[in-house]
């Protein structure tokens, strides 16, 4: 690829039904990505975020939204222009040592996100009744055969039709009679509190969107759609519809509970207590959609996690990977998906869990994690050899450092309030 | 320049390295002050166990090439270089037969020949024959890995603790150079002549995994790299979703070619593929069509069939299938060269037609023939016009050179 080469005009002028039709083939990366995006961890944070600080904390979500983006569209322009995933660019540029450090750190961080899946499914099905037994072991089952005996395109298909569930949250929302003026004032002006707790909330907000394994796994679902330069413009509304919906899904959880939980001054410490909590103030049925949603997001995220996570390990140091490879050829693959599965279910089955502890572990490990992948993806992604005309441009460089910085200082916090919650 | 000591000492028995060992090593000047660090050796991929041509290192003036011929020895704890040989040029890019190891091979994906699979470059190991030092195999273990992170000392001794037989220890898997394939993205002169043969040999199912587990651009690489034959075989047994993408990569001709290999029904499927991809105005049918057509009327036997078909063969781009009009040149029916072989020479052709599965409009576009010719697995698709009367055909091939070229 030419250095001075002009960045490629995207196809002009396609009538709009073919431009519909295109969108739509190349669709599916950004808004699965989104959507599990919005998994038990994250439903909990903003159901929290949204009981404690009511309305106070909605003005994140914007930022959040355009930190998101930049990001998010980065993984997708280096999976189309590279045809490579983001482990397999770290392996062949940054070598083995690297690679192996962030395999294991994905691994550790993809396992406490798995555990807190696995949590999320135990307690929403509790809502309706669903023993913890029967409820974690059975999704457990499902999901393995489901992933090992399906199509990655069957899979993807169940996932999107899956995402669709999301609606449930901004329903709530109809049971919750928020108070819209006030909402809107809350977006755009920034209200700051003084204590530790808000910070370490808002903080919490950011992790909890922007997270290590998205970025290896959009990428590598962009590359696996087969993606073509010259569609690259649709890839990006993708990606950037998907952060859409995300945030909006984000605003409706924090909507709902502060318009019921806080004015109601009920304090939550997890989204099933907030399922539940809805209940005499929003009706039955805001409580079942709630919880519905928290186990949606909680199962299409276990599928996906182990799964992408196997994926990217073997891939990067070249042992055979996929669900349709035999056993014989592929193990490393299938034991470390179905290792994760397995202990994931395993430590929520336990009795008297340390599950916060296990959460802040996961918490710090994804802390650490996410400044090294941002910045390999800032390197990697100005590289010229790598991505000829498709590098970042100055001022896109300029807010992808900034955003970066933000976030590394943000993570940084994370960590150490995590280590010293750990420690004490 | 004298032989010294050190020089036979090392230019001695041959012997094996790995790459990794070398990787970082200190280079000297023969007077053993450090120049810099070896970052990189650059091989003339043309023979067939290439040689090392000449070494990268960085010190403290930057980066440098230095050709092997100038190194004096290859120590355990230093590379030294000869006398008056210290002042180098920076590096320059490397032609298509040069390959930087560490930067183009080490760490990327490969085929393995042999044994019919992707694999991951974890080392590279270098026999060492007179100063020379060339490529004899690519690692790609288990053991590589734990090399290259450097803990293979303390590996190796757990294994060994436990089990001195381990096959951990036993078998390093090395592939030789000759049964491997790079997918370096300039073809250059890597083409490994015994690697490409073997290709050609493997199964076409063990061929189409290669090809699904390979990067985009590498797929690309590799399909140039086959025959049309070996390409079409390999092809028939990848998702159809996947050979549209190969195809639409490789030039329109070749793409045809490959395409003309393939069993129809398969070529019908990517072909479809192909069209949903498209991105292009359509052109019509009329214009993509072929007056030259075998068309007889029902009355006709298969022996007058055969007779046209035998005196017209050199100008019809198409013999496969034939078309049955009515006096007025509506179409009616349509046989297949099948049809005629297996009847008698006396049936009319109008007890053996069968109608007419695919048509389409003069004016229809280039997107609805592809439909049509997916859908009925056709190799042809017939073009009437307003009144039904047979203008021509559209044959697989016109749609694919149309459908790839417009792209």
């Amino acid at each position: 690829m030419g250095a001075d080469a002009a960045p490629q005009p995207v196809q002009a002028r396609l009538p709009f039904h073919r431009r519909v039709l295109l969108f739509m083939a190349v669709l599916g990366p950004g808004l699965i990505t989104a959507s599990v995006d919005n998994d038990a961890g994250g439903i909990t944070t903003y159901s929290v975020a949204g009981a404690r600080y009511g309305y106070d904390l909605l003005w994140t979500l914007i930022p959040i939204t355009v930190a998101l983006i930049v990001v998010q569209e980065m993984s997708a322009r280096m999976g189309v222009v590279t045809g490579k995933g983001l482990s397999d660019l770290i392996r062949e540029n940054f070598g083995v040592k690297v690679t192996f450090w962030i395999s294991l750190a994905l691994i550790v961080a993809n396992l406490g996100n798995v555990i807190a899946e696995f949590a999320g499914v135990a307690a929403s099905l509790a809502i309706f009744g669903v023993p913890i037994w029967l409820s974690v072991p059975s999704t457990a089952v499902i999901v393995w055969l489901v992933v090992l005996k399906g199509s990655y395109r069957s899979v993807e298909r169940v996932f999107l039709v899956a995402s669709l569930v999301y609606i449930a949250y901004p329903l709530t929302l109809f049971f919750a009679k928020p108070d819209w003026p006030a909402i809107g004032k809350a977006l755009v002006i920034p209200t700051f509190h003084s204590d530790v707790a808000y910070i370490g909330m808002l903080i919490g907000m950011v992790g909890t969107t922007i997270a290590p394994w998205m970025q290896f796994y959009l990428q590598s679902a962009v590359v696996e759609k087969g993606v073509k330069v010259e569609h690259y413009s649709l890839s990006r509304l993708d990606v950037i519809a998907g952060c859409i919906v995300t945030d909006v899904v984000a605003f409706a959880i924090v909507v709902a509970c502060a318009a019921t939980l806080h004015k109601s001054g009920i304090q939550v410490e997890t989204a099933d207590q907030a399922a539940v909590a809805l209940k005499p103030l929003a009706g039955q049925y805001a409580s079942w959609l709630f919880a519905f949603g928290l186990f949606n997001a909680s199962f299409f995220a276990a599928a996906i996690l182990p799964l992408s996570t196997a994926y990217y390990v073997c891939e990067a140091f070249g042992w055979e990977s996929g669900v349709d490879k035999k056993y014989d050829e592929a193990r490393p693959f299938y034991w470390l998906f179905t290792g994760l599965l397995v202990v994931g279910a395993l430590v929520v089955l336990r009795p008297n869990l340390p599950l916060v502890k296990i959460m802040l572990v996961s918490q710090v490990v994804n802390g650490v994690l996410l400044p090294v992948i941002l910045i390999f993806m800032l390197i990697l992604i100005n590289r010229e050899g790598l991505m000829g005309a498709w590098r970042n441009g100055r001022y896109f460089n300029a807010i992808a450092w900034t955003a970066t910085i933000v976030m590394i200082a943000l993570t940084a916090w994370l960590v150490v309030a995590g280590i010293r919650d750990l420690v004490v | 320049m004298p032989e010294t000591a050190g020089a036979s000492e090392s230019f001695g028995d041959p012997r094996f390295v790995f790459l990794s060992e070398l990787l970082g090593r200190p280079v000297t000047a023969a007077d053993g002050s450090r120049l810099g660090r070896l970052t990189d050796l650059v091989a003339a991929t043309g023979e067939p166990y290439p040689p090392i041509e000449s070494l990268m290192m960085k010190g403290a003036t930057g980066r440098r090439q230095v050709p092997w011929s100038a190194v004096e020895r290859l120590g355990e704890d230093a590379i030294v270089l000869k006398a008056g040989t210290e002042t180098f040029a920076p590096p320059e890019t490397h032609g298509s037969d040069r390959m930087p190891l560490a930067g183009d091979l080490l760490d990327r994906q490969i085929v393995d020949v042999h044994d019919a699979k992707v694999v991951r470059v974890n080392d590279l190991h270098f026999l060492e024959v007179k100063g020379q030092l060339r490529i004899a195999h690519v690692d790609v273990g288990f053991r590589g890995l734990v090399r290259r992170l450097g803990w293979q000392p303390l590996v190796d001794g757990l294994v060994s603790a436990f089990s001195k037989e381990a096959r951990y220890l036993k078998s390093d898997q090395l592939v030789g150079w000759k049964l491997v394939q790079p997918l370096d993205r300039s073809p250059g002169k890597l083409r490994l002549e015994v690697a490409q043969r073997l290709l050609a040999t493997l199964h076409p199912a063990d061929l189409a995994e290669i090809l699904e587990d390979l990067d985009r651009d590498q797929r690309t690489v590799l399909l140039q790299r086959l025959d049309v034959e070996t390409a079409a075989d390999a092809l028939e047994e990848v998702k159809p979703e996947l050979s549209a993408q190969l195809l639409e990569e490789v030039s329109a001709a070749h793409a045809a070619d490959i395409l003309e290999e393939m069993q129809p029904d398969e070529a019908a499927d990517v072909l479809s593929e192909v069209q949903e991809l498209l991105a292009h105005p359509p052109d019509s049918a009329g214009g993509l069509m072929t007056p030259d057509r075998l068309q007889l009327m029902p009355t006709q036997t298969v022996a007058d069939a055969i007779a046209e078909l035998r005196r017209r063969a050199d100008e019809l781009p198409f013999v496969y299938e034939l078309f049955v009009a009515d006096e007025k040149g509506r179409l009616v029916g349509v046989c297949t060269l099948r049809d005629l072989l297996l009847n008698d020479a006396g049936a009319a052709l109008g007890t053996l037609m069968r109608e007419p599965a695919a048509t389409v409009r003069i004016d229809a576009r280039l997107r609805d023939v592809a439909a049509e010719a997916a859908k009925y697995r056709a190799m042809s698709v017939p073009v009437l016009d307003e009144a039904g009367l047979l203008q021509g055909m559209v044959t697989v091939d016109d749609l694919l050179t149309e459908v790839i070229d417009g792209r």
